[in-house]
């Protein structure tokens, strides 16, 4: 079934909007489950649908966590996370104050250039941002927004840092990708195509009606809405480049506005154009009218719907998500003019969901944050100098930069890969496991930079009748949310040179000196590195 | 273009020298942060035979040259190394910052000198297994180091290909192990490897290691290691996406382990300068870079293609004289360095070596009022190896007379690519047939004559 086809079958679901506007059921159409039990029922969740919905909903359980699903009820839970705004999120409004550049707009840059704060073409306000990133994707509580806001960085990625976003890419991530992260598509789509960043990043800037440059009008189409698959002509390349054209900086620095975007009808290439269904005489040398209509057009077409659910699809049910589930979710985004939430709260209800349990692997920038969030890592507290604060997420940026993904940061406009399959370099793989055991030691960030508890919180007390399998299986479940497959408990066993049965005495190796090692191979676990 | 002031990386310095990467700059990394916090505790392991190392390796063997990109990432100014002293147009441009005539080093065509900081090598330009390819340009004709660096490694205009030209040249032959395709010293794999082909991207031999490998003896390092591996390949028979990548890694851990157990000695008297504790170039991440480079190929591991980094050669201020400023103190590192890898590998392994050197774009012709030069275009590439041939510079010249330039810049008059395509076709075994898929879109090869059909 084409996307366009499965508008039809879709219910107008009202739970699916948020209770807005009620409409009856279509008959002979597949309810998901918990969207049947109603918005406010609660009943008990299953610990391993718990476990199963914070593993992709968040970037990774901690036990603050369990109990919060387990009290609101997977569904209540859910609605508090696609409200972000309901969510108290003290810690990351800290962040924010520790980081004031990730709040800037371009002319507050250049306000610090000329105070003397930063440099000029410097990296003095992209790394900061990509530190603030990690931050509040490892510390705020609106967690399903912060994974979203990842998703929706790499489909409209602006590498950062890259050349000519120095000073626009932290308001590329403001106004851009965090203001539309659960709206809509077509204002954040309609966002990035007159935002400073995107018009850099991609040449728009630079694309005259006498030398029209393709980049951000080809990109436009493959990358950002249609797809490739969609067959459009070389020509309507041109077209769309043409269409765009007028869409460029001020690039006057005694004007006002300078390096944001202005509308210029001198370069606007004027007469008729057609992409794909999309046409247009183009008369007027002034063509905001016609972009407003083409990006509209484009952020409406089943071709983006299926796409864009595709990729929901990928990143948080399986790397070969089932057809049927895919183009429900993009007749719930045409259905809903490109809202999100409508389309996560389908997702994350679908059956196709509940049965994906374990067939993600997390990528190593998730597997880090979720590394540190089951560590109970935090910031220092705001009673320490702010360069000692900001230097635990600096440290972080680096080791992520050592993973090969930093958040923001891939180069090409495609944005990060979202499949396993795509992560497998060996030495990724060395660098993960060496990441499990720095994270659970504490050697970097050590405790000058950033919180961690001692690694012997997470041991269960050691008493007389504490076997080895019983430690291995409280370390798990701390850590991990749950106990270890039998194999991977005797691999671990093994390891330590123990037998199941085996008791803990209070001076060995594992509960004293030894015990960080030990942490890392719970953390080198499936049970960590699925999601 | 209604361009008043320059954007993006104008009279840039530390911020921007590295922009050209895929990511980011300095490994400042915590992987070796870490095994450095257990490293002082390690000892030598003695020797494991190296028919062990060879266990994983892929049949058939492959008996091409070692191919070497070498990037010289931030724009290298081609024309300060090998130095178009016939040119009039040269020394006039560049008055406080051009190589003098008679203080380059003569090449044997009064045209071309070399930069004289090129001395450690002129004995490779004289018995030819060190050349020059001149006036080299990409189709692309961006002046971003981003935008040119990823065009460049990408080398496939007009495509929608998201994968570099190196990784689909790997995808092209038989998988032969983990060592195939390595991305060595202090930087991250570059946009070229960017595909599905795994490629094997770490900083030092040294420090390839499981930061939980702890032990004061041999025997204890060794048994620490296999016990992890042991743990590590049940765990990972649970992820089949990683289950090959963990059998990888732990095998090449173990090569890794056993190489540094052994110690290593250069050859022929060859010093890597790294090894000068505080003199000229302590700790070169070149120097390093190289000698595990030396080593892999020692070690025959299975070594095909290898990329490193020297980069920092966005010289728009100082790039200075042929005795003071920046590009003096880049260049004369980085010949000591190649000279101690040619002298190191012996002929023998010079003659299966094909190094090349790539940069996103040259500079400008005319000097800028810093003694440095802006962004430019045409560049010259470098080669290394027994199959170059070396003591000429190869290319046309297009002159640097002002109807001649390209925007300002020296123009491009052989396509990089067609570069490349020798090395591979000549050297490395790739048939002629693959060109079209490792390079798409380029039309007909050039032919330029810079390296010689391996026997």
């Amino acid at each position: 079934m084409s996307a366009a086809a499965a508008v039809a079958a879709v219910p107008a679901l009202d739970l699916l909007a948020g209770g807005a506007q009620a409409a009856p059921a279509t008959p002979g159409v597949t309810v998901p489950e918990i969207l049947r039990a109603g918005p406010l029922a609660v009943t008990a969740p299953a610990r391993s649908q718990v476990l199963h919905l914070l593993s992709r909903a968040t970037y990774g359980q901690t036990p603050a966590d369990i109990r919060s699903v387990t009290a609101l009820g997977t569904r209540g839970w859910l609605e508090r996370q696609l409200k972000p705004s309901s969510i108290p999120d003290p810690v990351g409004a800290s962040i924010g104050r520790l980081y004031p550049e990730a709040g800037w707009s371009v002319a507050q840059v250049y306000q610090q250039v000329k105070a003397g704060h930063i440099d000029r073409f410097s990296w003095d306000v992209m790394i900061p941002l990509s530190e603030y990133t990690i931050a509040m994707a490892t510390w705020s509580s609106r967690q399903l927004n912060e994974v979203m806001v990842e998703f929706w960085s790499n489909h409209l990625n602006v590498a950062n840092p890259s050349d000519g976003v120095w000073d626009s890419r932290q308001s590329y991530d403001r106004n851009v990708i965090r203001a539309n992260a659960l709206g809509k598509f077509s204002t954040m789509l309609a966002a990035s195509a007159s935002h400073p960043a995107m018009l850099n990043y991609l040449n728009q800037a630079d694309s005259t009606k006498d030398a029209p440059n393709e980049n951000y009008g080809r990109e436009l189409l493959e990358l950002h809405t249609v797809g490739i698959g969609a067959h459009y002509t070389e020509a309507e390349v041109l077209s769309s480049a043409r269409i765009m054209t007028g869409f460029t900086l001020q690039w006057d620095e005694s004007k006002p506005r300078y390096g944001e975007y202005v509308y210029d009808p001198s370069i606007h290439w004027t007469g008729r154009v057609k992409v794909l269904g999309f046409t247009h005489p183009n008369t007027s040398a002034d063509g905001r009218a016609v972009v407003n209509a083409y990006l509209t057009y484009l952020s409406h077409h089943p071709a983006t719907a299926h796409r864009i659910a595709y990729k929901l699809a990928v990143h948080f049910v399986s790397d070969n998500p089932p057809p049927a589930l895919v183009n429900h979710l993009a007749a719930v985004y045409l259905k809903y003019d490109t809202a999100i939430v409508p389309v996560l709260r389908y997702l994350f209800t679908s059956k196709e969901f509940l049965a994906s349990r374990g067939q993600k692997v997390r990528r190593p920038y998730e597997d880090m944050v979720a590394t540190l969030r089951t560590l109970s890592y935090g910031l220092l507290p705001n009673t320490r100098p702010l360069a000692a604060r900001r230097s635990g997420p600096e440290a972080l940026y680096w080791m992520s930069d050592q993973l090969q993904h930093a958040p923001l940061a891939w180069a090409q406009p495609d944005g990060y890969p979202d499949v396993a399959g795509a992560w497998t370099a060996a030495g990724g793989l060395l660098a993960r496991w060496n990441m499990h055991l720095g994270l659970a030691a504490g050697w970097w960030p050590n405790s000058t930079q950033i919180y961690k508890p001692n690694a012997h919180a997470f041991l269960p007390k050691v008493t007389p009748t504490l076997t080895y399998l019983g430690l291995v299986n409280a370390l798990a479940t701390r850590l991990t949310g749950a106990a270890l497959p039998a194999s991977h408990t005797a691999a671990v066993l093994t390891f330590l040179g123990k037998r199941p049965t085996d008791r803990v005495r209070t001076d060995d190796q594992w509960v004293t000196w030894d015990v960080e090692r030990m942490l890392a191979l719970v953390l080198d676990t499936p049970n960590h590195q699925l999601r | 273009m209604p361009t008043t002031t320059p954007r993006g990386c104008a009279e840039c310095d530390r911020q921007t020298d590295e922009m050209g990467r895929r990511r980011l700059i300095s490994r400042r990394s915590f992987l070796r942060t870490s095994v450095g916090a257990t490293a002082a505790a390690m000892v030598g392991l003695s020797s494991t035979a190296l028919t062990t190392r060879m266990a994983f390796a892929a049949t058939p063997a492959y008996d091409g040259d070692v191919l070497v990109v070498l990037s010289m990432r931030g724009g290298f100014d081609g024309m300060s190394a090998v130095v178009p002293l016939g040119d009039p147009a040269y020394a006039a441009a560049r008055p406080t910052i051009a190589v003098p005539q008679s203080q380059a080093l003569p090449t044997g065509d009064p045209f071309w000198g070399l930069h004289p900081d090129l001395a450690p090598l002129k004995p490779w330009w004289d018995a030819g297994t060190f050349g020059a390819i001149h006036a080299v340009g990409a189709p692309d004709p961006t002046r971003s180091h981003f935008a040119a660096t990823a065009e460049m490694e990408r080398a496939a205009p007009g495509s929608s290909l998201r994968t570099g030209w190196l990784d689909r040249t790997l995808g092209l032959r038989s998988s032969a192990g983990v060592f195939q395709g390595v991305a060595l010293g202090d930087s991250l794999a570059p946009l070229s490897l960017a595909g599905p082909y795994d490629e094997l991207a770490f900083g030092r031999i040294d420090d390839f290691e499981l930061s939980g490998v702890w032990g004061d003896t041999p025997a204890q390092l060794k048994a620490e290691g296999d016990r992890w591996a042991k743990a590590l390949r049940t765990l990972h028979a649970g992820i089949p996406s990683l289950t090959g990548s963990a059998d990888a890694v732990l095998g090449a851990v173990s090569t890794t382990r056993s190489l540094k157990a052994d110690g290593y000695t250069a050859s022929n008297g060859a010093v890597y300068p790294h090894t000068v504790v505080d003199g000229p170039y302590a700790n070169s991440g070149l120097s390093a870079a190289l000698m595990d480079v030396a080593r892999l190929i020692k070690a025959q591991v299975g070594l095909q293609v290898v990329c490193l980094d020297y980069d920092d050669w966005d010289m728009h201020a100082d790039l200075g004289s042929i005795t003071n400023g920046r590009f003096h103190d880049r260049i004369s590192e980085w010949a000591v360095c190649i000279e101690a890898f040619l002298t190191d590998l012996g002929p023998t392994g010079v003659d299966n070596l094909s190094m090349v050197t790539l940069s996103e774009f040259g500079r400008r012709v005319e000097e800028n009022g810093d003694r440095g030069v802006d962004h430019g275009h045409g560049n010259v590439m470098m080669t290394f190896g027994g199959g170059v041939v070396g003591g000429q510079v190869h290319g046309d010249w297009p002159g640097l007379a002002a109807d001649k330039l390209d925007d300002g810049d020296l123009a491009g008059t052989t396509d990089y690519r067609d570069v490349l395509a020798e090395a591979l076709t000549h050297r490395c075994r790739q048939p002629v047939a693959d060109l079209t898929r490792v390079f798409p879109n380029r039309g007909t090869f050039g032919s330029v004559g810079a390296f010689r059909q391996k026997a």
